[in-house]
Parts: structure tokens; sequence; C-alpha cells
């Protein structure tokens, strides 16, 4: 890109606000940044070219670490991508015992993006309140999944393990404790004077800029986006009665505040779940057959779309993964920051739009 | 000690243009353009940051989808497209060539007027 | 043992520095070394700060297997740090490349290949209590009388 100042700062690709590895060049005039640009390659395993050829019960947890912390949904996705090709049925019970694992990671995911954002402004304390609610989270995940992060837990045509009744209960009785903690830890984000100073009005995108950019969920709904929730479209979460969350002032405050309330209604619908799993078998048979389609479904980040081409022994010949952080980091540099007011700011403003580089680069 | 870490990014920048999507994205913009795919990849990768290529894909699914000037010769153009989209050409350049290329459809046959058109944005892509 | 040697141990023994580099991994064991921040485990009443600048770190947790842009800037990092120093190997991916060492991968494993591996906590991804082990059974072992030991 062509330069316009001389004056370039570079964060990272170490940085201690950033958990991954990624170097953010600011040219700048002053303290205002005049544009950025951002430098990628630390992570790029290459794992869309590891795919290609392998069959699909090796692809099944490559899938799953593209990205480690929305793991859950990169395999569901997989998997229904698979499932559509091939026309395998899912049992009902099944689909609901998706849904709950999804959602628990979608907690997951959404409390530790609020954590960095608070991290990142020096607010500790709540950063620190969140980061111990997401381990009763991470809990209940691991008593569903058996694991913390990468879980495996869905297959072509249904789910590894059932939900015990008495698995069931606990779950609820820990949500309820998240529930309460949470509605604390939002009171505080909201009526904190210093956390509105740092946050209200900085990073604005406007909504013309995220759909030029094809921003995708939080981010985008932060900014007023409508109709960018995938799950609007899912069959199980249309059951469930899911409504989508819109904020419209697309700043950093309206960011994390969009992730907080969706981490209530993504508790809603564990409970709505679990109140209503419907009794039968979690899983079915089928095979993977040959075909090509392209399947998207909501990660925590937003949109995530796989291609996926089979042949008929259930190999995936070729695999094109787009991924919700390639729009969001991609809208967030060169929107969000771009006329920052200060180089304090470009670090908060980077993370309150929740990039993954894991997922970015791939 | 070494205080500068500045590396050479083309071949992961080529990389990111290899996989299955962006190849297929880039061989469209080339047609659209009407210039070879190698000179493009070239002058993508001069330009753009690798977060911008990483998204070339999807800018250009919503430039097809969303960019409209509501005037044949901005379409043809691809005024908006080119500018805001996918930021191939700077919009002061793209200004003078739109209202060129809508004064001498006045004097010339449409189509040729645009393909003079086209020929300068190329030019300007390649500048 | 010098009265200074005594001083140097104690004071280390419950001071050390933590610094990570995730040099492309999946991000799993990443956030498992957040949660090691978390109340619940506590990582701080061991006397272990988490923060990521290697100039002034002790121990260098090394997650992931390497991609191209870290194959000479990871001894770089390493040379910033200041003796005594140690590097751990977080999961799978340091050790061997996990699933990234594949045909067609842009990796090149293991990280013994640019920097000194000290300790390795295998795991996809190891949970946060087996990291906070190793870096406690690995830090005292080369720090303690580090002095004395030097040739």
């Amino acid at each position: 890109m062509k330069k316009t100042v001389d004056v370039s700062i570079p964060l990272g690709p170490m940085h201690p606000c950033w958990k991954e590895p990624v170097r953010l060049k600011c040219e700048t005039a002053g303290e205002r940044v005049l544009r950025a640009e951002v430098e990628l390659g630390y992570m790029k395993k290459g794992i869309e070219r590891i795919m290609q050829g392998r069959p699909w019960q090796e692809v099944m947890f490559l899938a799953e670490r593209v990205c480690g912390i929305c793991s859950v949904i990169h395999n569901m996705v997989f998997i229904e991508t698979m499932e559509k090709i091939s026309d395998i049925a899912v049992p009902p019970r099944a689909a609901y015992l998706r849904v709950v694992a999804n959602e628990l990671d979608r907690i997951a995911s959404h409390i530790l993006a609020n954590f960095s954002y608070c991290y990142t402004i020096e607010h500790e304390t709540l950063a620190m309140y969140l980061l111990n609610t997401r381990e009763t989270v991470l809990d209940n995940l691991e008593r569903l999944t058996g694991s913390r992060i990468n879980t495996a837990y869905m297959i072509p045509g249904g789910v590894r393990f059932d939900l015990l009744p008495e698995d069931a209960a606990a779950m609820l009785a820990d949500l309820r404790e998240v529930e309460e903690e949470m509605k604390r830890h939002v009171r505080i984000f909201e009526t904190g004077p210093l956390i509105a100073l740092r946050s209200k009005g900085i990073g604005f995108m406007s909504r013309e800029d995220a759909i030029r950019a094809h921003t995708v969920g939080p981010t985008a709904r932060a900014s007023g986006v409508e109709d960018c929730d995938l799950r609007l479209h899912h069959p199980t979460y249309r059951e469930l009665g899911f409504t989508q969350i819109t904020r419209t002032e697309g700043d950093n405050f309206a960011r994390v505040m969009v992730r907080f309330q969706e981490v209530f209604q993504s508790i809603d619908l564990i409970r709505k779940c679990i109140d209503t799993l419907p009794e039968g078998p979690i899983r079915g048979g089928g095979f993977c057959k040959a075909g090509e389609t392209s399947y998207a479904g909501e990660a925590p980040r937003g949109e995530l779309t796989y291609t996926i081409r089979t042949d008929d022994y259930g190999r995936v010949v070729d695999i094109a993964i787009r991924t919700p952080s390639i729009m969001n980091i991609e809208a967030c540099a060169h929107a969000m920051i771009k006329d920052a007011a200060s180089i304090a700011d470009v670090t908060s403003t980077f993370i309150s739009s929740d990039p993954c580089i894991a997922c970015n680069e791939r | 000690m070494k205080f500068l870490y500045e590396k050479d990014l083309r071949q992961m920048k080529y990389t990111i243009l290899t996989s299955t999507k962006h190849d297929e994205t880039v061989r469209a913009i080339a047609e659209r353009l009407g210039m070879s795919d190698a000179k493009l990849r070239m002058m993508l990768i001069r330009r753009f940051d690798m977060s911008l290529l990483e998204n070339l894909e999807s800018r250009w699914q919503m430039g097809q989808r969303h960019a409209n000037d509501g005037d044949p010769v901005a379409e043809e153009l691809g005024y908006e497209l080119f500018t805001r989209f996918i930021p191939l050409v700077d919009t002061e350049t793209m200004q003078t060539i739109y209202t060129d290329t809508q004064a001498m459809t006045q004097e010339i046959p449409f189509e040729e007027a645009i393909a003079r058109g086209r020929a300068r944005i190329r030019e300007a892509i390649l500048s | 043992m010098s009265i200074l040697q005594k001083i140097k141990n104690t004071v280390r023994s419950r001071s050390i520095h933590v610094s990570y580099v995730d040099v492309g991994s999946c991000n799993g064991c990443d956030i498992e070394v957040l949660a090691c921040l978390a109340p619940r485990y506590d990582i701080e009443q061991y006397g272990i700060y988490v923060h990521n600048n290697p100039r002034e770190a002790d121990v260098l947790l090394v997650i992931g297997s390497v991609t191209p842009q870290w194959v000479d800037k990871l001894r770089e990092i390493w040379d910033k740090i200041p003796e005594p120093k140690v590097a751990v190997a977080i999961g799978n991916c340091p050790i061997s490349g996990c699933v990234y060492a594949r045909r067609g991968t842009l990796t090149s494993p293991p990280v013994e290949k640019y920097i000194p591996i000290a300790a390795q906590v295998p795991g996809c991804p190891p949970r946060p209590t087996e990291i906070l082990n190793a870096i406690l059974s690995v830090a005292p072992l080369i720090f303690k009388d580090y002095e004395e030991k030097q040739p």
C-alpha cells in the first residue's frame, strides 16, 4: 500500500494485550491514526491444504483445530455440511444436544472476548471476574462432552454422548449461578464511568462500512445490520424461537454489550433445550457420499462458511473455509481504527472486534 | 542486534491468493477488468495488505450485491466496486475517468466509450 | 553457598515472570494458559506473574508449531530474555507438530530446532493445572543456585 506519512507505529507481533501474534502498522500524524495495515502470517498453518485428500473421519478433527476458542461450531458446521451432502438425518434429541454444546461454547467465547476487552482497558477486576465465570461454563461443557476445548462432540448423524438427567439438573443449577454473576458483571460494565470514557463513541463503524466489508456476528450487529444471524435460519433454533439482538451505536461499548446480551440469550436457549429435550436415540446412521455444497453456520464471531467437495469414499477432495474473523479483522483495521484519536485506543478497538488470528489465517 | 523486523511478505501474500476461493475471485476480477490474472495478482500483492487479501472474496461478493450507482456508465466501469469495495483505484482518478467517459458517450457509441474507459482503469491499476 | 546466592534463591522461588509466545497453534493452548490467570487456579498465588514481555521474563511458554514468520523471530525473542531463562513447550504442537505435521503443511516443527526446550507439557490442549504444575516444577530446577552452577 502507498505510504502517506513517514511515522509508522508497529504494534505486535508480541503485545501484552494480544493473545495471538498479529502485527498492526499504524501510520500516525501526532497521536491521530491515519490508517492501519495488518501484517499476518504468524499463524498460517495451511490447514485447508492439509485437509485436502483426507477422509472425513480425519478432517472432522482437523476442522476443530482451525480455532480452539470456537472449536464446537467448526465441528458442527463441518458435520452439518457433510450431512447435507449425503442426506443424513439427525435425531431430534441429538439436534437439541448440539445446540446445548454450541451455546455453551458461545458463552465461553463471548466471556473470553469481553475478558480481553476489560483487560485491554485495564479494568483487571472485571476481567478476572469474567474469567472465573468462564471456568464454570467450561465445566459444564466438560460435563456434557468430556473435554474443555477440543470436544469432537458431533459426528454425522448425531452426537457422541447423551445428557443424563442428573447432569442436566447440575447444568441448570450452574447456569443459574452464571446468570446471577453475569448480571452483576454487566451492571459493573454498564455503569462504570471510566469504562464509558474508554468505550463509548470510540472505534465507530457505520452501517455502510459494516456492509461493505461484509462484517458478521456481534461486530455487525452492534452497527445495526439486520438479519445477519444465521441462527435465524437454522431449523433447531427456529423451533426454539430465536430472535436477533441488534444495537445501533456501532462503537466499542455496543460491541461488548451485544456479547453480554447474547450470553443471557444463550443461557435462555440452553434452558429451553433442556426443558423440551425430546426422548429418543442420539445417533442415527448413514454413509458419507460424493457431492459438493456450501453451508454456513453462526459461530460466536459470526458467519462461518464451509465449501466442501467430497468423493465416493467420503474423502474431502477440496475444501474452503471462510471464517468470521477474516471479515471482522479487515473491517476493524480499515474502518474502525482509521481516524482513531490516539494510539491507546487502537488496542482496545482491535480487541473489541474479537479478533481470532488462528481463524483468520487457518 | 536487529531492531527492524520488516520481512518480505510477497511469498506469504501469494500463498493467501492461491487458496481455492481466492483464486476463483482473482480470476473473476481479472475477467471483469479484462486483464491477465497474473498481472492483477501482482498488483494485488503490491497494493493490498494481508487482511484485505484474505477478505477479497467477501468484498467482491458484497460489491456485486450492493454496488449500484444508478448509472449505466458507472455500473459498467465499476465505479463504486473498484474504489470502495475493492480499493484498487483511488477516488479522484476514478472520478476523472468517469466524467471523461460520460462526455465520450455523447460523441462515440456507448460500447466504444466504455472500452476506452476500461482501458484507462487498467492503466490506473497497473501504474 | 554464599549469602548473596541464598537471597537470590529465596527471591527467585517466589517471583517468576512468565511470557508466552504463540508460534502457530489453534489457539486452544493459548486460552488454557489464560485460564491459569483465573481466580480458580490463581497462578499469582505461587508468585508467577504472566505478562507478555520477553525482556523481563524468566519462563517462556512456547505454544504451537512453527510458522514461516516465526522461523527467524523465535530465536530473536529467546535472545532477548535475560539469563537465567527457561523455555517450556505447551501442548503437542511444539513437541511434534500435532495435526499440523502432515503433507501440505506450512509449518516446520519441532520448536527444539530453534530454541532449547527444558520441559514439555503434552496434551491437545493440556489442562491449566498441568501447565501450572510444569512451570512450578521446572523453575526451581533451573533457577536454584544458578550462579554457582555456572562454570
